[in-house]
């Protein structure tokens, strides 16, 4: 896996989930974070953190990503 | 928390580590507006948006979006406000850079700011019915920046200074007057109106209205119209370049209004280049490109098609009625056709095959055509001239086309009969002295007759030419049945069924004798092939040709009339005869008798008898011998008839006989359509008749009315008893 093509997931508990940029898109919050035309942090970066979501959910979540890019 | 001690499984709820409360919305609502602020300096770099996203969302969850909404507003307009001030003390060359530099800004960070606050966008401003944020920034920004009193006008009067200086040709960034154009667009279409479009219009209108007086002062109408040609296609690529569609349309139509439509008629009339000499000198560049531009206007073309009617009646009624011309009818009719190719050219290449043009053109034509009385004879003759000898070694297209020509000539004549009157006599002079130049042409012509006019008009025409044919072989069938005649004299026959010839009186001679004896063969074969006919000779039409060998030897092939034959056939049996004995022995009527021996005796160089007294007419007691000393350079000689000129009397009956055709028509006519309607108003049936006739001439109210009360009389119609103003068909 390219660098250029992932993005990392950081949960509350600091965990880091390194999933695929095209994963993270299906949230339209983290697109519009990954796209937005301002010099944000976490394009900069290439990482997004969320001190609000714990480990378990956040592991949940990137399931449902991939689960969406292949069933949906 | 229950009491009692029960195992019961309690879920307790989240512990809220936030307490929604004024004190934690004015914290929260710091944060944005820091981060705000930072966007709209530049600062951006850094922010990490999950943070502002989650305070914008976490503020409108807990029921603070009023106070977010209220603040992004005012905090967005303090910074324009800061941003109008930078635009306004811009100087004069970069003011449009600034104000383009600082919307650029300002939409980046719009984006930035409604990508963080996606939330509220989606749920707190449809529920409470405000404007979505883009359009809000729109919205201030035009409120802060552009309607600012300093900078609107400024705006307005910068960009039209550079359009004019781009009207009068110098370079100028079209770049940035399309970035500009762009953003006021964008603001929507009221604020580019009222800005830029509506003062853009009054300063183009000025600008044309002034330029139009200048050009048309300077130039003549033909390169006026390539200035304004030029004007048009530079301000379409300026307009496409930098304008909305809209204005476009707005643009051109104030171009064309200015340039064009104040100075149409003055254009038209416009001496020594205006419409009419376009039209003499053929320039078709010009004419098309006014076509063109005049389309622009309402009412262009109508004027293009008056003026061009007038001129070509006018010119039409000059051409008609110049006595010099009608005396050579052929050029008469070659000028007329010249003309209407000329016209046709025209409409065709500069009007674009305008059909309105067409009509016009058409109903131009017609007009002055009938202005000359004798405009169908002369046609005919025209007609008569081509298939004589006009078209000889013509190709088979080329003589389709001359056709074609002299028919649409013909279309615009009202008295179509009286040219088939014409036509008749013509083809039966040509076909009887075999000086047509192809039966093709002839059967050709008969048929475009046909299918302009119907089946009646060329009926005896076609019998004409089926007259020919049979009479052809009718003569093979003789010889190839009597093959002893085939010795003697050659003999041929036309025969003409009486009734589709025009008719000619018959007069009959003495026919020599050996002539009369296969006459009679011919008479008795024909009377045996075809039962119950009868058969007069038509003498005074023959034609003859005769070997003689005069005195000093010189042999010579003669080609005359039969008359002028039978005149000449005596002197086989006798040196000398008297005026009286000629007319004893051959029958001939007097006054073609004197015409016959004038041109046999007093033509010099035809003169095959010789007359004594030498006096120049024939008198009943001069006397007649051959000329022994007959010379003529050719073997073959023609000896005409002394012409006689289609006189006075001639024409007059002609004209008699063609009135008469008329009522006969009249008559027929207006018993068909009483036979049909039964009961008909006066001032109908007279409409009905005119309408029918129409193909064939053009019928007088007065003509009608008398062949209706002629008809009355024959008690074919009667007048209604209830209603004078009726008539009834009488059964």
């Amino acid at each position: 896996m390219k660098k250029e093509d992932t993005v990392k997931l950081i949960s509350s508990d600091g965990f880091e989930f390194i999933v695929d940029k095209e994963a993270a898109m299906v949230s339209q919050t983290i697109r519009n974070m990954l796209t937005s035309p301002g010099s944000f942090a976490e394009r900069q970066h290439g990482e997004v953190t969320f001190p609000e979501i714990s480990t378990t959910i956040l592991e949940k979540i990137c399931q449902y990503f991939y689960w969406h890019l292949e069933f949906a | 928390m229950s009491n009692k001690r029960k195992s019961v499984l309690q879920i307790e709820p989240y512990k809220r580590r936030i307490i929604p409360d004024q004190e934690y919305s004015d914290k929260t609502w710091k944060i944005l507006e820091h981060a705000i602020h930072q966007i709209y300096n530049h600062n951006a770099i850094g922010l990490n948006f999950e943070e502002l996203y989650r305070n914008a969302y976490n503020m409108v969850l807990y029921k603070f979006g009023q106070k977010l909404y209220s603040g992004l507003v005012s905090t967005v307009t303090s910074h324009l406000k800061e941003m109008a001030i930078s635009v306004e003390i811009a100087e004069e060359g970069s003011f449009l850079e600034e104000l383009i530099r600082k919307w650029n800004d300002h939409s980046k960070s719009l984006q930035m700011i409604r990508d963080i606050m996606r939330y509220m966008e989606m749920t707190y401003i449809p529920s409470n019915k405000k404007m979505p944020i883009y359009e809000l920034g729109l919205k201030l920004w035009t409120e802060n920046v552009i309607y600012s009193n300093q900078i609107r006008t400024r705006l307005s009067n910068t960009l039209l200074k550079l359009l004019s200086r781009e009207r009068a040709g110098e370079e100028v960034n079209s770049e940035l007057i399309k970035n500009i154009t762009k953003m006021l667009m964008d603001l929507g279409h009221s604020v580019y109106g009222q800005v830029f479009e509506t003062p853009l219009l009054q300063a183009s209108s000025e600008f044309y209205r002034a330029e139009s007086q200048k050009l048309i002062e300077r130039c003549n109408c033909g390169d006026y119209l390539k200035n304004v040609e030029r004007l048009i296609n530079e301000e379409t690529d300026r307009v496409n370049h930098y304008l909305d569609h809209e204005s476009k349309r707005e643009i051109t139509n104030v171009l064309v209004k200015e340039m064009i439509e104040n100075h149409m008629l003055r254009l038209i009339h416009m001496e020594n280049s205006g419409l009419v000499n376009m039209l003499c000198d053929d320039k078709y560049e010009g004419l098309s490109r006014m076509y063109n531009l005049f389309g622009r206007v309402t009412d262009g073309h109508l004027k293009i098609r008056e003026v061009m009617s007038s001129h070509i009646r006018e010119s039409g009624k000059e051409l008609v009625t110049d006595l010099e011309r009608l005396k050579d009818p052929v050029e008469f009719v070659q000028r007329l056709l010249d003309e209407r190719d000329k016209y046709g050219k025209i409409v065709n290449l500069a009007f674009n095959n305008d059909k309105l043009f067409q009509i016009a053109l058409n109903s131009s034509f017609k007009l002055f055509i009938n202005l000359n009385p004798c405009s169908p004879e002369y046609i005919s003759l025209f007609v008569d001239d081509k298939l004589r000898n006009g078209l000889k070694g013509v190709s088979e297209d080329d003589v389709e086309i001359t056709l074609d020509k002299v028919m649409t000539l013909f279309q615009y004549l009202q008295e179509k009969d009286m040219f088939e009157k014409y036509y008749k006599q013509h083809l039966a002079k040509r076909l009887l002295s075999g000086k047509t130049v192809s039966d093709d042409a002839e059967k050709s012509l008969i048929v475009k007759l046909k299918t302009e006019c119907g089946y009646q008009f060329t009926s005896s025409l076609e019998v004409m030419l089926r007259d020919m044919k049979t009479s052809l072989d009718t003569m093979q069938g003789l010889y190839a049945s009597h093959s002893e005649l085939v010795d003697g004299p050659t003999l041929n026959v036309m025969v003409q069924t009486t009734g589709f010839w025009p008719t000619q009186s018959s007069v009959t001679c003495n026919l020599p004798a050996e002539i009369s004896a296969l006459c009679e063969k011919f008479r008795s074969y024909y009377l045996g092939n075809h039962t119950g006919r009868r058969l007069s000779w038509l003498t005074n039409m023959g034609m003859a040709e005769l070997k003689a060998t005069f005195g000093e030897g010189q042999r010579h092939e003669l080609i005359v009339s039969t008359f002028q034959m039978c005149v000449l056939m005596l002197f086989n049996n006798a040196d000398m005869l008297t005026y009286r004995e000629i007319e004893l022995a051959t029958e001939i009527p007097t006054l073609d008798l004197k015409r016959c021996l004038q041109s046999l005796a007093l033509v010099k160089g035809r003169n095959v008898l010789r007359k004594e007294p030498m006096s120049k007419d024939v008198n009943e007691n001069d006397e007649f011998f051959v000329n022994d000393n007959f010379s003529s350079k050719s073997y073959m000689v023609k000896i005409g008839t002394v012409a006689q000129k289609k006189s006075e009397p001639e024409t007059l009956e002609t004209w008699q006989r063609v009135e008469l055709d008329r009522k006969l028509q009249i008559d027929a006519s207006i018993v068909r359509i009483m036979k049909s309607r039964k009961k008909i108003y006066h001032h109908n049936l007279i409409a009905e008749v005119t309408k029918q006739l129409q193909s064939r001439f053009l019928a007088n109210p007065t003509d009608v009315k008398k062949r209706i009360e002629s008809l009355i009389e024959r008690d074919i119609l009667e007048r209604d008893d209830s209603d004078r103003e009726q008539y009834r068909y009488v059964a």
